[in-house]
């Protein structure tokens, strides 16, 4: 009502709020953060199209890291505890969040997965997200590092096409490389140019789960993480640490 | 389709500003999308045109501004109406 003469006109009150729309997910997110960082845990969003090669390359890297680190895995996926399944099966523990028809993870979805995880004994905390090259992107979920995987097969500008996903990333890995020889029109090099051209701070890393290549490099990059790192990253050979 | 929940996150916002204001409906919402956000505008438009159905938000006009280099999502300011 108008006060000043009952006239029956509505008010209207503009409000300015500059107020970030994720902002209750940010909440969640840095609540997520401080629990990693109270236990010394470094925690890796993962993520990528699906059938990148995330699940595989958990697999691999439980192999290479599971006998000196405390790993763990929360593995998202619509439906299906599959993925879970085979990291438990690589000797990790891992829980699975299915999401339903969600497309991607959010803080409170990882800080619910966490309730069924004996999370504060671990070094490293990999949250495998949902399969998917746009929504992941948008949503912190507490990690102190963005892992895209990214398969040869999947075409050599998929950077360019998906720059959000890529410039929030602090690494890729180029999976499937033993692929190469069977993919003659694939250029390794197209494809590590296209993520130089999008990626905020430019780092990748070719590996192939299967035989192992690049995989101690990836371990090793891990362990960087949390502390500074030694140098920038460039490319060349793919080994980018 | 993320759009969806962040019309959902957007519009828990503006429900809180609402209350706090006694206010029985919005006539404006502004908002403004980086373009490296992540979020699309015209499918923010599409979730934002299911989602205001039946809310106070029903017969708000939704203003949205594309910000140039910006990761920035952000509910830049709601008009209020209090009858």
């Amino acid at each position: 009502m108008c006060d000043a003469c009952g006239c029956g006109d509505t008010k209207v009150i503009p409000l300015d709020l500059h107020e970030r729309i994720l902002a209750s997910n940010e909440r969640a997110a840095h609540h997520n953060r401080e629990h990693f960082h109270d236990h010394g845990l470094v925690a890796v969003n993962l993520m990528g199209s699906p059938g990148a090669g995330k699940t595989a390359v958990l697999e691999a890297t439980a192999r290479a890291l599971g006998q000196q680190s405390r790993l763990g895995v929360l593995a998202a996926d619509l439906a299906t505890d599959n993925d879970a399944t085979r990291i438990r099966a690589a000797g990790i523990i891992a829980e699975s969040i299915t999401t339903g028809t969600a497309c991607h993870l959010d803080a409170e979805m990882v800080h619910h997965g966490l309730h069924h995880l004996p999370w504060r004994a671990l070094d490293f905390l990999f949250i495998e997200n949902v399969g998917n090259l746009v929504c992941p992107a948008v949503y912190d979920l507490g990690q102190d590092a963005n892992v895209v995987a990214l398969s040869i097969t999947e075409g050599e500008d998929k950077p360019l096409k998906y720059p959000t996903m890529f410039r929030k990333a602090d690494l890729v890995l180029i999976t499937k490389i033993d692929l190469l020889p069977a993919l003659p029109d694939v250029k390794m090099a197209t494809i590590e140019e296209n993520l130089m051209a999008v990626m905020t701070r430019p780092a990748m890393l070719r590996v192939s789960a299967r035989t192992g290549e690049g995989i101690p490099q990836w371990i090793q990059w891990l362990r960087s993480v949390g502390r500074p790192r030694t140098a920038p990253c460039a490319t060349g050979m793919g080994i980018t640490v | 389709m993320h759009e969806y929940s962040i019309v959902q996150a957007m519009f828990e916002q503006i429900e809180q500003v609402r209350r706090e204001h006694h206010a029985s409906s919005v006539r404006r919402i502004r908002v403004s999308i980086g373009e490296f956000a992540g979020v699309d505008p015209t499918l923010f438009e599409s979730a934002y045109d299911v989602y205001r159905v039946r809310t106070p938000c029903e017969h708000a006009q939704l203003q949205i501004e594309r910000v140039p280099e910006s990761d920035e999502l952000l509910l830049d300011q709601v008009e209020l109406e209090v009858a």
